[in-house]
């Protein structure tokens, strides 16, 4: 064993020398970033040839978003969308995860299957909803015709509820197996006897899922429940070309808001004013994250 | 649970044709005639079935340049997160220092960041030194970007194995830095390669960073060039899919060979913390 303060804190030098060049890489590039946003938030911007300029201009950029009825909209869709898209996860995930468990036959190869929406390109896979969705020559509307559940086409990206729904679905179609493979590992880490157990007392399946798997594997699914709201607040890449915030403003998340408030209009002290209502949203979900973290840690679920 | 077996089949299809049919689609649609893929109803094979959508989105769609930039651009930070987050993550595991936790915490905290939050004054900032469309000017942020997953996953990793080897050296006299590299980087490739896999993915599929920094054709990675192909009224659908499928086989290919490591990685990250 090695004893002595001297050799600890030699130690620990040693520590700071490993971790020094990638903490300088992640404070430099995403600490200071996030934090400079918030001051940015409170100036007025102005892009000059090479560089820019800043005014403070105190609290006007907030008051100018909360004046603006597309920016409590874009706040107020994302939070619904993030909620929604990720209950439904939650859902389809666990039924997949069930699923998964109690197959024998083609269960690896059901899983890679599984990994290739998790691994695409969001870009690709909104252009490959969007030719799904076309209201002309769309395959989605070519089978519901065929089955006689409509009659005419439906343009399913042309009306507000319609795109949200259509995009949601979208969204749930990739992110669902993410949580699928979570809840699976979770399932897993139960040992079998306690299912044995409740099978020789009679139990039946939904019974031993309701009263032992769910029970035991819920702070699994909590945790993949924030992560995955944390990162749908961030939602970007599926509307911007999926249906580019539209129709009208209907699919406008915060994100896209912000995009086009600093790189279309090239407002940047507005559009760090929405930036930094992002960061607010992610830093107390994050006290939730981490407080059921410790939650965990303390029962020793970890 | 034997009973179950229908039941579980059924849905296993079910699932199966979920999540295979739009992906099945686009692969056929990359197959297809101009004609084809406009054509109502839509024909279930590719008939006539043709190339010609592979070989026009290379030869004359600058499809093969954003290729190579995505390549170079995931390499790069990939490797950079490797040599960062192993060091970074050796630390955290093995060495008395303080305030580690509240590091982790940060790390944690910083992993989910949107990237909306910091995408502004990073502009600002490649504007200033002149990296606007330039291969750093990405590299640099996905390393930063994707540095406090990895390092989790391999301090994870590095707390597995076992201490003997490295006491014996230390013993011998050996630097922690020759420790590390000739010890502990061997032992630790499994961990590697998830931090390795997740890196690579999340810089492959990246677009809001690349959108906004790398905006001009020279310079655009994947998924920016496949965005900014359909900006016209009629979408090329045909060459789209075509550029899309050559795109998702390296990562799919990667991602099915690790597969272990990817759900191991996708486990600890959100399972373990």
């Amino acid at each position: 064993m090695r004893a002595g303060t001297g050799s600890a804190v030699r130690r620990a030098r040693t520590g700071w020398r490993f971790m020094a060049p990638a903490l300088t890489v992640v404070v430099a590039v995403t600490i200071f970033p996030i934090v400079y946003s918030i001051y940015m938030s409170f100036n007025r911007i102005q892009l000059t040839l090479h560089g820019f300029h800043f005014q403070w201009v105190g609290l006007s950029n907030y008051r100018l978003l909360m004046a603006s009825g597309l920016y409590r909209y874009a706040m107020e869709f994302t939070i619904v969308y993030a909620v929604i898209t990720v209950l439904a996860e939650l859902i389809l995930g666990t039924l997949a995860a069930l699923i998964l468990q109690r197959l024998r036959r083609g269960r690896s190869g059901l899983l890679a299957l599984l990994l290739l929406p998790w691994s695409l390109i969001t870009v690709i896979s909104a252009e490959m909803w969007g030719y799904i969705y076309n209201g002309v020559y769309g395959v989605l509307d070519a089978i519901l015709l065929s089955l006689h559940i409509i009659r005419t086409p439906v343009v399913w990206l042309g009306f507000p509820q319609l795109a949200i729904a259509s995009t949601m679905f979208a969204d749930v179609w990739k992110t669902m197996p993410f949580v699928a493979i979570l809840v699976l590992a979770g399932l897993e880490m139960i040992p079998v006897e306690v299912i044995e157990a409740s099978y020789m007392d009679g139990a039946g399946s939904w019974q031993i899922f309701w009263r032992v798997q769910l029970p035991l594997i819920r702070s699994t699914m909590s945790l993949a429940v924030l992560f995955r709201i944390l990162q749908a607040f961030g939602l970007f890449d599926l509307p911007f070309v999926l249906t580019g915030g539209g129709p009208g403003t209907a699919t406008e998340s915060i994100a896209v808001l912000g995009y086009q408030v600093m790189f279309q209009d090239l407002s940047f002290g507005p559009g760090a004013a929405v930036a930094a209502s992002t960061t607010a949203l992610v830093l107390i979900m994050a006290m939730v994250f981490l407080w059921v973290f410790r939650g965990m840690a303390e029962e020793g679920m970890a | 649970m034997k009973r179950d077996t229908a039941l579980v089949r059924v849905g296993a299809l079910l699932l199966a044709l979920f999540v295979a049919a739009p992906l099945y689609w686009m692969l056929v649609t990359s197959f297809k005639t101009p004609s084809a893929v406009g054509q109502t109803p839509p024909a279930w094979f590719p008939h006539p079935f043709t190339w010609m959508n592979y070989r026009t989105s290379f030869t004359y769609l600058d499809f093969q340049r954003y290729f190579m930039n995505s390549v170079i651009i995931a390499v790069s930070s990939t490797l950079a997160v490797l040599v960062l987050g192993s060091g970074a993550g050796y630390a955290l595991a093995r060495f008395p220092v303080r305030g580690r936790m509240g590091i982790m915490t940060a790390l944690l905290v910083v992993s989910v960041f949107p990237e909306i939050a910091v995408i502004s004054p990073l502009y600002l900032l490649m504007r200033l030194v002149g990296w606007l469309n330039s291969y750093q000017g990405l590299i640099i942020p996905y390393t930063a970007f994707n540095l406090p997953f990895a390092i989790w996953i391999l301090r994870n990793y590095f707390l597995s194995i076992p201490r003997e080897m490295e006491e014996v050296a230390e013993i011998d006299g050996a630097n922690p830095l020759r420790t590390f590299l000739s010890i502990i980087i061997p032992q630790a490739t499994p961990g590697l390669f998830t931090a390795a896999v997740f890196t690579f993915t999340a810089t492959w599929t990246e677009f809001l960073m690349a959108l906004t920094i790398n905006s001009i054709t020279p310079y655009r990675t994947i998924p920016v060039g496949i965005a900014l192909f359909g900006a016209q009224y009629t979408v090329p659908y045909g060459n789209l899919f075509a550029a899309s499928m050559v795109s998702i086989v390296p990562i799919a290919v990667l991602v099915l060979i690790f597969r272990n490591a990817v759900v191991s990685g996708l486990t600890q990250g959100a399972v373990k913390g």
